[in-house]
């Protein structure tokens, strides 16, 4: 018997246990769900092969392992709603992310961030250029073989911010933002103008530019929020500084006499340059169906870097430019459903940028003619503009949950400036009309179609002229002030044939007819046409797996023609833009404990350069622009495996793919020697393997 | 007496063992109550009557709210489940075995307008960077919120840098194909994101830019373009987009087209500026490496006070 009762006080311990665990664990899976949960995740990865373009922009450019390390810890009082977050991602890689917030919610806040970007040059160099980084350049005086030099630029960017909540629905904001780039790009110097003649080839040299820029966004906004108002305002500053005022060069070619490479230092770098803005912007509710919105803003920028030291500057010439544009911007929409079934729009946006930097003479040179007899001026150029753009729209409701809508935009250009190697026209104004029927609320379809006719005009092109008085060519007019029509169709459907499949298309195709020639030459942009075309498709199998897959097809055409040289040939060219990109993709949980995911995208881009002829008397020895194919696919597979609940291995795997024929700098060869090269067949494999870990 | 007492704890520990069986199924039970009774809230405030059906096993998961700032509930603003999904009486009160849906529902095949779903969160989200969505390209699309952001869950992926450009690409599919050109921005990296250059709530600029032009947004990241300088070449201050595609391109640093075709849709055909594209011959420097930039290298503007006369060309 006490056996008995032994074994039934043991029945009623394990229940009490049982039912004590039970209401823990009810508890414990509340908070599991409810409450913030922070993560590790840290591992090793292993890249197969030396690369260009899979770790552009990433680092993963060479052979070898890398550290896999990210962490997200996010911590919440719930008492108080006190918010703490630190976050690093990609801690292992170069372009690694790193934030830390800490915010007590609708009270106050601020945060820290970190962040790196790298950016490798996808060509490699072969360069005996010295001194690449620095603003002084020692370039060999005639073709040299040099060493392989990846050239590359790297930000590294620290933000600020803050926030505080203030009594009578008011915010403030602070932000400060500092980025620090570094490094060097390609850049060159040459001049066609070689003796014996304006045929002959120039001389060119390789000319990496210093990268060592400060650029500071810093701001202070005040918000308030009230019920029907709403209103921000505030200060936005933004300063860039360049520690390179100029690039001299020691060395470089000495052919062409007075053109010589040699002789083209210094070569003036990215001034500093400063904006300080003042706005305010707003929303106010009239009633439940008018809003209204608006930003008035005032932005005063300037460019006040002195000039760097020079024997060669003319008489009068200031210090510096004292560059200073002033920029006004005004913009209100009200948005009205006067009736149930009619909502009404309206825009209007002005702006005006003001150049008001002060016109010196800085070259009297250029009013000598010039080999084509042509004479210039050497006044520096200020260009101010003016812009109007206003929008109105209707949309009404129709039976079976249509909508028509119809809109009517308008955007007005005025510019300064005078005509000098291209042609000008100070007025533009385009006049934009749209029809649209869109049908967003139904169950199984919905969808738009939309058509869009603009028509692009303007003042007269004013004349240019030659060193004579008479007017020069004056053949074609500029592709953003040309005239021009175009008409838009766009149609999207949304379709769901099946309860777990959801479709989608998407069609659009532009036509663009310019009147890009002046004086019936014929030459200059004649018609643009752009086509995309995609299709998407999701399928549901069940909860715990999902696939999707698209494809697009996207084609671009331009026509335009020019004027060879003497003998004056025209010719024409059509050039064209045709992509092809697909992608599949999956999702599922094979089991409770494992957790997979793949995704497939490929791209197959071409361009094509159909010239109308390829060889005229001027200049012999011509070659076809040959066409252009990139080809680029990645497949990306990951595995989660649980071996807790709050603890298991994820495994990654990426194969990248790109190859090229493209010519850009094949056939090139710098008058210093330097040659610059790529892998034009890129295969490359990393794997993965990491840990994770979760807490709360 | 041995006996009796031993009865008496033998019956205690069964009354023991009964009382937390039914203790144990009464709690398991309540699961499946609809009674009346209050029910405690477990995330947000008064989600009880919510929560008593609405766990995560249930068809619409409600519970991982708790993890986001709306489930933040020591912040007096955050709401309750009704104030998204409205007071839903038909929803709680019915006695079918499917409730009529709540009051207002976001999900798929939803039976609430969408300016009155979007609404829900104008009441609380309207000012600051939301401030211009009403006019908005987005707000005049029907584009509704929740068809971008997920409010039930931690991870919003629009609010993720390496997911929230998937969630743009839902619709603008052309610009999907763009970036996985070799000319690109780092968006591939989650370095660069749609919400780095566009707000998708709205603004005053074009295109819904976060700055009050294209140009300004692009100065965010490459200030060094903003000059003034003397020599100003006039598209440059005008409009990036001129002669840029920022999504992505096959032509060298997102140039729309290459040199010397680029070049060739505004220049005057003077002498070499209407030279044949060619990869051989004396031409070719205008058509290969950085083509016409090859000599007119400071193609932004130059900031050369020299007086030689190639200085306004930008070759230096």
């Amino acid at each position: 018997m006490k056996t008995h009762i032994l074994s039934q006080a043991k029945i009623g311990a394990v229940l009490l246990i049982m039912a004590n665990s039970v209401w823990a664990e009810q508890d414990y899976s509340i908070q599991e769900l409810t409450k913030p949960q922070s993560t590790i995740n840290f591992g090793a990865g292993f890249l197969f092969n030396d690369n260009a373009r899979f770790g552009q922009y990433s680092g993963l450019r060479d052979e070898g392992f890398y550290g896999i390390f990210n962490v997200n810890v996010l911590r919440r009082n719930d008492d108080t709603g006190t918010w703490l977050r630190i976050m690093g991602r990609n801690l292992g890689y170069q372009n690694r992310d790193i934030r830390l917030e800490h915010s007590r919610q609708g009270n106050w806040g601020y945060f820290f961030e970190f962040n790196q970007t790298p950016r490798f040059e996808p060509f490699t160099a072969i360069t005996a250029v010295k001194g690449i980084g620095s603003s002084h350049l020692q370039v060999p005086t005639t073709p040299t073989t040099g060493d392989p030099l990846r050239l590359k630029t790297e930000r590294e960017i620290i933000s600020l911010g803050a926030h505080k909540f203030l009594p009578g629905n008011f915010e403030l904001q602070l932000h400060f933002r500092n980025e620090e780039k570094d490094g060097a790009r390609i850049f060159g110097r040459g001049n066609r103008l070689g003796p014996p003649g304006p045929t002959a080839v120039g001389g060119y040299e390789f000319i990496p530019e210093p990268i060592n820029f400060t650029t500071r966004i810093f701001g202070a906004t005040l918000n308030y929020n009230g019920k029907d108002l709403q209103l921000s305002g505030g200060y936005y500053g933004t300063l860039f500084e360049n520690k390179n005022t100029a690039l001299t060069t020691t060395g470089g070619s000495s052919v062409g006499g007075i053109f010589a490479p040699s002789l083209f230092t210094p070569i003036a770098l990215p001034p500093d340059n400063q904006a300080h803005q003042a706005f305010l912007s707003g929303g106010y509710s009239f009633n439940p169906y008018t809003r209204g919105t608006f930003k008035a803003a005032y932005t005063i920028a300037s460019q006040t870097d002195g000039f760097f030291p020079t024997q060669l500057t003319a008489p009068g010439t200031p210090s510096n430019l004292h560059g200073k544009v002033d920029t006004s911007l005004v913009q209100a929409a009200v948005t009205s459903r006067p009736l149930s079934k009619l909502t009404l729009l309206a825009n209007f946006r002005y702006e005006d940028r003001d150049d008001k930097t002060p016109v010196f003479l800085y070259n009297p040179n250029a009013f000598n003619v010039d080999l084509n007899g042509n004479r210039w001026n050497g006044f520096n150029t200020p260009r101010s503009f003016t812009t109007f753009t206003n929008k109105f729209e209707a949309s009404y409701a129709l039976p079976m949950n249509l909508r028509l809508i119809g809109g009517i935009d308008y955007e007005h250009w005025d510019r300064t400036g005078t005509p000098q190697t291209t042609s000008h026209r100070n007025h533009t104004d385009e006049l934009s009309g749209r029809v649209e029927l869109r049908r967003s609320l139904a169950e199984a379809l919905t969808g738009t179609i939309s058509y869009i006719h603009s028509d692009r005009s303007g003042s007269h092109f004013l004349t240019n002229v030659k060193a004579t008085g008479d007017p020069f060519f004056n053949l074609i007019a500029p592709i953003n002030l040309a005239d021009r029509n175009r008409d838009k169709v766009r149609l999207l459907l949304n379709w769901e044939p099946l309860e777990p499949l959801s479709v989608q298309v998407a069609v659009d195709q532009s036509w663009d007819n310019f009147d890009g020639d002046r004086n019936n030459s014929g030459l200059g942009i004649h018609k643009g046409i752009a086509r995309n075309y995609s299709l998407d498709a999701v399928y549901t199998f069940s909860e715990d797996l999902q696939a999707n897959a698209w494809f697009s097809r996207n084609e671009t055409q331009i026509d335009q023609a020019s004027r060879t040289p003497e003998p004056r040939v025209p010719w024409s060219v059509k050039l064209e833009n045709l992509g092809t990109s697909f992608g599949v993709g999956m999702n599922g949980r094979p089991h409770e404990k494992l957790e997979i995911g793949t995704n497939l995208t490929y791209s197959d881009i071409t361009d094509k350069f159909k010239q109308s002829i390829t060889e005229v008397a001027c200049c012999p020895g011509n070659t076809p622009v040959p066409d252009i194919n990139f080809k680029q696919g990645r497949w990306n597979l990951f595995a989660r495996y649980a071996l807790q609940k709050n603890l298991g291995l994820r495994l990654d795997y990426i194969l990248d793919y790109f190859k090229t024929n493209e010519w850009t700098w094949n056939r090139w060869t710098y008058t210093d020697g330097t040659q610059l090269t790529q892998d034009t067949n890129q295969l490359v494999n990393f794997l993965g393997l990491s840990a994770y870990y979760s807490w709360q | 007496m041995l006996n009796n007492l031993e009865k008496l704890i033998s019956m205690m520990l069964r009354l023991l063992i009964l009382v937390f069986l039914l203790g144990f199924m009464q709690n398991a039970m309540a699961q499946e109550d609809d009674s009346d009774e209050e029910w405690p809230d477990i995330v947000l405030r008064d989600d009880g009557k919510c929560t008593k059906c609405h766990d995560e096993s249930s068809g619409n998961p409600v519970l991982f709210i708790g993890k986001t700032k709306h489930g933040t509930v020591a912040d007096g603003r955050t709401p309750t489940c009704t104030s998204c999904h409205g007071e839903s009486d038909e929803h709680m009160d019915g006695d079918q075995a499917i409730p009529p849906k709540p009051s207002r529902t976001f999900g798929k095949n939803p039976r609430t307008s969408i300016l009155d779903r979007n609404q829900v969160c104008l009441n609380c989200h309207q000012g600051g960077k939301r401030m211009h969505w009403i006019g908005s390209a987005h707000a005049n699309r029907d584009t509704v919120c929740t068809a971008c952001h997920e409010i039930h869950t931690v991870l919003d992926k629009v609010r993720d840098k390496n997911t929230q450009s998937n969630v743009c690409f839902t619709c603008h599919k052309e610009q999907r194909a763009q970036i996985n050109r070799p000319s690109r921005h780092p968006i591939r990296e989650g370095k660069v994101v749609c919400s780095d250059c566009h707000n998708p709530h709205g603004s005053a600029g074009p295109s819904m830019t976060v700055r009050d032009s294209v140009n300004e947004t692009c100065l965010t990241c490459h200030m060094e373009k903003r000059g003034p300088f003397i020599y100003n070449h006039p598209p440059v201050q005008e409009n990036c987009a001129i002669c840029h595609n920022p999504h992505g391109t096959t032509a060298p640093n997102l140039l729309k087209v290459r040199a010397p075709f680029l070049c060739q849709e505004c220049h005057e055909p003077n002498a070499h500026q209407g030279s044949l594209g060619t990869i051989t011959g004396a031409y070719a420097r205008n058509t290969i490496a950085r083509g016409c930039m090859n000599c007119h290298t400071n193609i932004h503007g130059s900031n050369n006070p020299e007086n030689v006369r190639n200085d306004r060309l930008f070759q230096r």
